[in-house]
């Protein structure tokens, strides 16, 4: 048979965002792809050259649809390092927890589609469900389901509500049954272990060697996880286990992600119980009004008041949902950020699409490609 | 790992180039090298030092020069390292990193769309994020915003 190029995407129900990934094919083996990025491409780094430092919150939101809270979060500690600014302490406890129940969001945001490109039509209507639930958490301290503008340099916005720890442990309780009837949906499923086993196979040297991390590198068996090997945040204060796999293939990325999920319900418990025992401030109280003044809008008019710090240059690093994301924040003492730079884990993930497609079957491509757990908004900016 | 320590590792290892090496917070310590001695160095901090994961390369336009960085890990030691090296205003250009951390493909093209910095021997120097064809280099300081663009977008056929 010839050889021919064909493009999935960048409309295809597998992308999960827009993009479009070329593939060479020999009837239904695949010999090449090449991933082609850039239909989302908005420009973050160069805007927020131009915002205030505040103002790059709400772009982060729009960084990564599924994780935005996690973006925040990477951004904020990059520009505080930059700054010379602290968070106080209740704030960082509440930066973990948004971080952990994003985490648990996108992960289930993943399952749900995940399994759908399988052809499985009720887990993702189960998925959709139980996202919903931390989707109302986030609404009733943020204001927001998936754009939150939540964090701010030296602290959040605004204090949980009353009595929202109580709904929190409401909904973690009704969680972890769940996880048990998603693993009997597809680790008990004959279809599903025949569709992913020994199913876009890289191994952990090959990992590390492309860049490759998060999910994807601990099912390769690698235990490398920011968050305990570089604690930031507060996550060297509670305990938990990094979920790992031997497989290194689609079923191995599925259990790490499931155990993921069970260790941040863990996280999660931990830093609630905290949040009762420890009232206290949320934002720092030495901040210049254009930084910190509280509920200010995120407008021009709140920064009437300037005033210049001294040059810095941050770098933070944390375990996103979907792999190690890093940010590179340059102050050079003006009210806007000098240069912003962001390290996307699905990005590197994706350029590694050559190691774990080729020699696979054409109908392969959307099991593999949603084990990745794509996100294009934070690939291409 | 401190800054100590690499210097006595890269030391150790007749790494050539070394211009400074100095602390910066939140990782082992930055390394400013000179450019012409990146194909030595690169194997080097990979091999000698132990890093071999490459998280990201970025650029920066400082006017009178451009600053390239590498921002590399180490499992054993469980932190960062970051390289950084000075390029020339008028054509910053610089050997690539991809023959020695694979992952530095993408990084490199992107900044090289991005910014503008030239990764010489780069494999595969094409558009990531802009279409072919885009002439401008958009994180480029005298790129303004708010300013319209000649564009002029060519449509790849394949």
């Amino acid at each position: 048979m010839s050889e021919m190029w064909i493009n999935m995407g960048p409309q295809h129900p597998m992308t999960h965002g827009l993009w479009n990934l070329r593939v060479r094919i020999d009837g239904e083996r695949i010999l090449d792809v090449d991933p082609e990025m850039g239909y989302l491409h908005r420009g973050i780094e160069k805007i927020s050259e131009d915002r205030h430092y505040n103002e790059v919150i709400t772009l982060m939101d729009r960084t990564c649809y599924v994780a935005g809270i996690a973006w925040e979060h990477l951004y904020v500690q990059a520009a505080e390092k930059a700054l010379g600014i602290a968070p106080t302490e209740r704030s960082d406890w509440i930066r973990m927890m948004s971080e952990e129940f994003q985490r648990l969001a996108s992960h289930i945001m993943w399952y749900a589609a995940f399994v759908q490109d399988l052809g499985l039509m009720s887990p993702f209507l189960y998925g959709m469900r139980d996202r919903d639930l931390i989707l109302d958490l986030f609404q009733s301290y943020t204001g927001g389901r998936l754009t939150y503008e939540y964090m701010r340099v030296g602290g959040v916005r605004n204090d949980v509500p009353e009595g929202f720890t109580h709904r929190a442990r409401e909904v973690l309780d009704w969680l972890e049954p769940r996880f048990v009837e998603y693993d009997r949906l597809c680790m008990g499923s004959d279809i599903f272990r025949r569709r992913c086993d020994d199913l876009g196979v890289l191994k952990a040297n090959d990992c590390v060697r492309l860049g490759v991390t998060g999910p994807m590198l601990r099912s390769a068996g690698s235990k490398r996880d920011l968050r305990k090997d570089r604690p930031y945040s507060r996550y060297s204060q509670v305990e938990f286990d990094v979920a790992t796999a031997d497989s290194a293939d689609v079923t191995g990325r599925y259990l790490v992600r499931m155990e993921e999920m069970r260790q941040s319900v863990r996280i999660l418990r931990q830093v609630l119980d905290w949040l009762d025992s420890h009232p206290g401030p949320v934002l720092a109280d030495h901040l210049p009004r254009w930084l910190g003044a509280p509920y200010a809008p995120i407008g021009r008019e709140a920064y009437l008041l300037k005033r210049n710090y001294p040059k810095g240059v941050g770098l933070s690093a944390i375990e996103e949902p979907h792999g190690e994301a890093c940010a590179y924040v340059v102050n050079e003492g003006g009210e806007h950020p000098y240069r912003v730079k962001f390290r996307s884990p699905v990005f590197a993930n994706l350029s590694a699409a050559h190691h774990y497609l080729v020699g696979y079957h054409v109908a392969d491509i959307p099991p593999i490609m949603g084990s990745v757990d794509v996100c294009v908004g934070e690939v291409d900016r | 790992m401190n800054p100590e320590d690499v210097r006595t590792k890269l030391a150790a290892a007749g790494a050539p180039g070394i211009i400074s090496i100095e602390p910066f917070e939140g990782v082992a310590a930055r390394v400013k090298f000179d450019p012409t001695a990146a194909t030595a160095l690169f194997p080097i901090v990979r091999d000698a030092l132990g890093f071999p994961h490459l998280s990201m390369v970025g650029g920066i336009d400082w006017v009178e020069r451009y600053e390239v960085f590498y921002l590399v890990w180490s499992d054993p030691a469980k932190t960062y390292l970051l390289l950084s090296a000075d390029l020339d205003a008028k054509a910053p250009h610089i050997e690539t990193a991809s023959a020695c951390w694979p992952s530095a493909n993408w990084h490199e093209r992107e900044a090289w769309e991005l910014v503008g910095i030239q990764f010489d021997h780069h494999p595969d120097l094409r558009h990531l994020l802009m279409p072919d064809g885009y002439q401008f280099h958009p994180l480029q300081r005298a790129f303004k915003l708010h300013e319209p663009e000649d564009l002029e977008v060519k449509v790849r056929h394949v």
